[in-house]
């Protein structure tokens, strides 16, 4: 997977942050679609639907087919696993880290300890 | 996803507090704060060590970070400033992703002693709400948690079927 700079991930959660577009999302997982099978099940109008694929193909998650009628929209798994990464990951992020600042402290401790008796045996 | 939203939200809508309690003193616990050899030993989760680490720790001074996950990629470089130090007591700094325009979060990292044991607790003033639900998730708002985390699922599902 390419590493995706910031300004990529901001396209993407900006993306995200749609819940029409999420359930596009959602949609193309089970496969490619046109644009007319995507107006349908959403009932909204072509050109809403149209600007929201064009969000979508902005921050990389659909690309369109190159078939001039249907130009059928794919979804592109890679911008999503990037993205996955880095939600609501900020908790567990702290979290983890200070399970091993936990194991870490105790090191320092010990080694601070070795240190003291080695020094007053001098 | 304006940084001028920010002027207009209140703190407690984007700010997060974590704590965690350790058996050690406050200056130990300090010293693991102040150190890319101590940093790289901690910082991180599980799996995602510091792989480059540049600080100048000291007030005004900056930090930059990077982190290489399991499979050898990349997370993206962050880092910021160091805005207040005070020995054993408290750190703050500010950090984002470098990126140009990238919002800011404030860190302050405070270390209370008591008895042998050190309370630290974390607080994070986020720029924005966008930028607070971006690292934490909604929360509040129905429907945006649930439908990240089936994207999250989905996205992990396909991740798995791109590799096999």
């Amino acid at each position: 997977m390419v590493a995706q700079n910031v300004g990529h991930l901001d396209l993407v959660f900006s993306a995200l942050a749609d819940p029409t577009r999420r359930a596009i999302l959602e949609r193309l997982a089970q496969g490619e679609a046109t644009v007319n099978e995507l107006v349908a099940p959403f009932g909204l109008s072509q050109p809403t639907i149209s600007k929201h694929l064009k969000v979508l193909e902005r921050a990389g998650l659909v690309s369109r087919g190159r078939d001039a009628q249907f130009r059928p929209v794919r979804l592109n798994a890679a911008p999503l696993a990037g993205a996955a990464q880095w939600l609501g990951d900020y908790r567990r992020f702290w979290e983890e880290s200070f399970d091993q600042l936990d194991e870490y402290v105790k090191d320092l401790m010990q080694k601070e300890k070795d240190h003291d008796s080695s020094s007053q045996r001098k | 996803m304006t940084a001028a939203a920010s002027v207009s939200e209140p703190i407690a809508d984007r700010e997060l507090v974590i704590t965690r309690e350790f058996e050690a003193p406050a200056r130990i616990l300090f010293e693991a704060h102040s150190k890319p050899e101590h940093i790289k030993k901690w910082f991180g989760p599980r799996g995602w060590p510091v792989t480059l680490c540049e600080m100048d720790f000291r007030k005004g001074g900056h930090f930059r970070f990077q982190m290489t996950g399991p499979d050898g990629e990349k997370g993206p470089p962050f880092g910021g400033e160091y805005l207040e130090i005070l020995p054993n007591q408290k750190i703050v700094y500010d950090n984002g992703f470098e990126e140009p325009g990238s919002e800011k979060m404030i860190v302050t990292v405070t270390f209370d002693e008591k008895g042998g044991k050190t309370k630290l607790t974390m607080h994070t003033v986020f720029a924005s709400v966008a930028m607070k639900k971006l690292h934490v998730g909604g929360g509040m708002e129905e429907g945006v948690n649930s439908g990240l985390d089936q994207l999250e699922e989905l996205a992990a599902a396909l991740v798995a079927k791109e590799r096999s």
